[in-house]
């Protein structure tokens, strides 16, 4: 085991941060904090163009399919510093989407599709989630039917959609459908790629608590061509739950954990309105330790996810933990921020007067997210209990 | 960066594994323990002299086997794993504490016979409640013939097995503020008395008292230029015996596991394997996050002390998460096994004991916590 970072790796980091020291403006943080993430052409859509120069959208692609060659660990390195600093870099459908088309998609899926994600101009959505189908994902029932061949045929696409984040600014669905309703519910699912803009596709917005925007996806009678599945008809199961591996990989970086505990101790030894400093208090010390030490421990998770990665495994259960650690942790750090904060945590997100911008306040209502989301915690138990420690199935 | 097992720690890990799974089973264990019984274990330590384990870290020209001090972290894994008997650790304890603080003779006097098997001992460097205060309760002073030594070290572990133990006074002498020296002390010589202090897991701790005894200047560590040894120094050697011990911790947790598992596998109720229910899996799946979070940060402590780093963050953190990972994980098996678990017959409260003693040993997560808060910039 090597904990240390080899030269290349060093450098690497070194430029991430230069990249970030330069174009992570005010403007920038004033847009994010005012629009999360909502905008079009403003100063985030230019600082993501800067990123697809850099080419870092496709960083960890085969140099085949318009990428740099670089591994997980590089990905990784990249999204932490991202994080760190709060801005949003490469997403679901670069970290996520395109390897599970690199790996099971057609020669066809490949052409049409990774070079226009690599550029940036393609940005999917991720159908899973029914209104019927949350944590029992394989009972989904959007069904998708084929009209003729599967060279130049249609697929016909009925059903509904919850949760698809980011279809307001998606040009495509990474849709999973039901193309076998008489299979075994594991065996009938395919994944086929739906443009947002063709007919009968209707996109109604939902706002969590946190204010963030998300979505239900209405299908009606939508054509796609037959060409669009993604690999083969009838395998979308064991696509997307890779998918889903990497999602969590790629979710679960530790660069927001540290510099939330790096701002909790800025702001423990920094007075509250009433002019007490919480750091003088040895409880508080001390929970803001068990915090670094955890933090300290998600990073190292998050090492060993990426490392594994490299050598060429999706370490389902490693991701699992990673996943269930760092959410769990995620809402310890705003739990603490919001005991030690008292009365001045309660100052909104955006509003002059609210500690660190009120960034704790808001975290306290993003954190429950990640710990029901991309598989919920009680769902990852099971997978780390049996399939790392082969205890049976209870019939989930 | 590449936090993967490689092929020669696999290897390594295999071999021990197979030699303490043959030569120190549970019964082994079990009967080291028994009050008045025999307290040293022969043929393992033999086998294990034999594998190369005492001369693992040390340097080629002191009779060492050359490897590093990420090797002795596998066998640290291995050990905590098989429970093996701790005069084990406690000697390499004292060969990495003479390496790291004594001079070319003291060395090469010392680590030839550790690494033969044929010298025993342990090490008293810091406080048994904190690891990382090295303030010597030894009082020395210059004699003619070497230094006398006064006073009481408590918390020795494996003192009536050891040839040689390492303690730390302050030398004094008048006109002379007092420097921190390392003193190998035989703790059969005229003047120690030894003091059993009995735990619910046998006889292996003792409080050593010494009486105006008399050590040659050989046995005298005074460090660099004779200035005596610095705080640091003495600190990094004590937190590595710390970092150590955290994967040991670990090792026994990933046992303790799997004994677990296979229990919960076999043992039906209801018509269905316990395993089956939700309730078991989550306590299981508990105990890999805290496992693999001691893992890892057991393993980096260990790591970059190897490599030079003071280690105080790194260790407190393998410290939080280890001890604390370990004793949960023996007192959920418990639950987990119920009665099958409580009886002594089952062997689990072995692993449950070497928990509660590595966990507090040095210093557990409340002490380790107050080392990170000072690193973090809130002490």
């Amino acid at each position: 085991m090597d904990f240390e970072l080899d030269a290349g790796q060093q450098a690497w980091r070194e430029e991430v941060r230069a990249f970030l020291r330069e174009n992570v403006t005010d403007a920038l943080r004033r847009e994010l904090a005012e629009h999360d993430l909502e905008k079009r052409d403003g100063e985030l859509a230019a600082f993501r163009r800067k990123i697809g120069e850099k080419g870092w959208f496709g960083l960890n692609w085969p140099v085949e399919y318009g990428g740099l060659g670089l591994g997980p660990v590089h990905q990784h390195l990249l999204v932490s510093e991202f994080e760190y600093w709060g801005v949003p870099g490469p997403d679901l459908t670069v970290t996520s989407v395109a390897p599970m088309i690199m790996r099971h998609g057609t020669e066809r899926n490949k052409a049409e599709f990774l070079p226009p994600i690599a550029r940036g101009e393609m940005v999917c959505a991720v159908g899973y989630s029914e209104p019927g189908a949350g944590t029992d994902l394989a009972s989904l029932r959007t069904r998708a039917v084929l009209e003729g061949s599967p060279e130049d045929g249609v697929w016909v696409i009925n059903g509904s959609k919850i949760w698809n984040s980011g279809a307001q600014r998606a040009t495509h669905e990474w849709l999973c459908v039901r193309t076998d309703p008489d299979a075994p519910k594991h065996q009938g699912i395919s994944v086929i790629i739906v443009p947002v803009d063709a007919p009968g596709v209707t996109i109604r917005p939902l706002i969590a608590w946190s204010g963030y925007r998300t979505n239900e996806a209405f299908f009606d009678d939508v054509r796609v061509p037959a060409t669009n599945l993604i690999g083969e008809v009838d395998q979308g199961w064991r696509y997307i739950t890779g998918a889903l591996d990497l999602e969590r990989g790629a979710l679960t970086n530790a660069g927001d954990l540290r510099r939330g505990v790096d701002d909790l101790v800025e702001l423990a030894r920094t007075p509250r309105r009433d002019g007490t400093v919480p750091a003088h208090d040895p409880v508080v010390r001390r929970r803001i330790a068990a915090l670094d030490a955890d933090v300290e421990a998600a990073t190292l998770m998050g090492f060993e996810a990426a490392s594994l990665l490299a050598e060429g495994t999706i370490p389902s259960v490693q991701v699992s933990t990673e996943k269930v650690f760092t959410s769990e942790l995620r809402q310890r750090i705003a739990e603490v921020a919001l005991d030690l904060l008292g009365p001045d945590g309660l100052l909104a997100h955006g509003c002059a007067a609210a500690p660190a911008g009120g960034r704790f306040e808001r975290l306290y209502r993003t954190a429950p997210l990640l710990r029901f989301g991309a598989g919920t915690n009680e769902v990852l138990r099971d997978v780390i209990a049996q399939r790392g420690h082969a205890m049976p199935s209870y019939g989930r | 960066m590449r936090l993967v097992t490689t092929e020669e720690e696999r290897d390594l890990a295999a071999t021990l594994r197979g030699l303490l799974a043959t030569h120190c089973p549970p019964s082994l264990v079990r009967a080291l323990r028994e009050p008045g019984g025999e307290r040293f274990p022969d043929r393992l330590w033999t086998e294990l002299v034999g594998a190369e384990v005492l001369a693992l870290p040390f340097a080629e020209d002191v009779g060492g086997a050359g490897g590093t001090l990420d090797d002795v972290a596998v066998l640290f894994a291995e050990a905590g794993r098989a429970l093996c008997p701790t005069v084990v650790a406690s000697t390499l304890f004292l060969g990495l504490a003479v390496d790291a603080l004594g001079d070319e003779e003291q060395r090469h006097r010392v680590l030839p016979a550790l690494a033969r098997g044929e010298l025993r001992g342990s090490t008293a460097l810091a406080s048994p409640y904190d690891a990382a205060v090295v303030r010597p309760t030894l009082l020395a002073q210059p004699v003619s013939d070497g230094v006398e030594v006064s006073g009481r070290v408590d918390f020795v572990s494996d003192a009536d097995l050891a040839d040689l133990v390492l303690l730390t006074a302050r030398l004094a002498s008048y006109g002379d503020t007092g420097r921190r020296v390392a003193l190998l002390v035989d703790p059969g010589a005229d003047g120690v008395t030894l003091t059993p202090l009995p735990t619910s897991d046998g006889d292996r701790l003792a409080a050593l008292t010494l009486d105006r005894v008399v050590l040659p200047p050989a046995a005298v560590l005074l460090g660099p230029d004779r200035a005596g040894l610095a705080d640091d120094a003495l600190r990094r050697v004590a937190l590595t015996q710390r970092a150590l011990q955290c994967v040991d911790m670990v090792g026994g947790g990933e046992a303790v596991v799997e004994r677990t598992v296979a229990h919960t596998r076999g043992r039906e109720q209801f018509g269905r394997p316990i395993a089956s229910f939700q309730a078991a899996q989550h306590l299981v799946a508990d105990m890999h996050i805290a496992l693999q979070a001691a893992r890892l940060s057991a393993r980096s402590a260990v790591f970059w002390l190897g490599r030079g780093r003071r280690g105080v963050r790194e260790t407190a953190v393998a410290v939080m998460h280890a001890a604390a990972a370990y004793r949960r994980i023996t007192l959920d098996a418990h639950q987990l096994h119920g009665g099958m678990g409580y009886v002594v017959e089952t062997d689990l409260h072995l692993w449950s004991e070497r928990a509660r003693r590595l966990g507090v040993d040095g210093g557990g997560p409340d002490v380790a916590a107050a080392w990170l808060e000072e690193e973090i910039g809130l002490g």
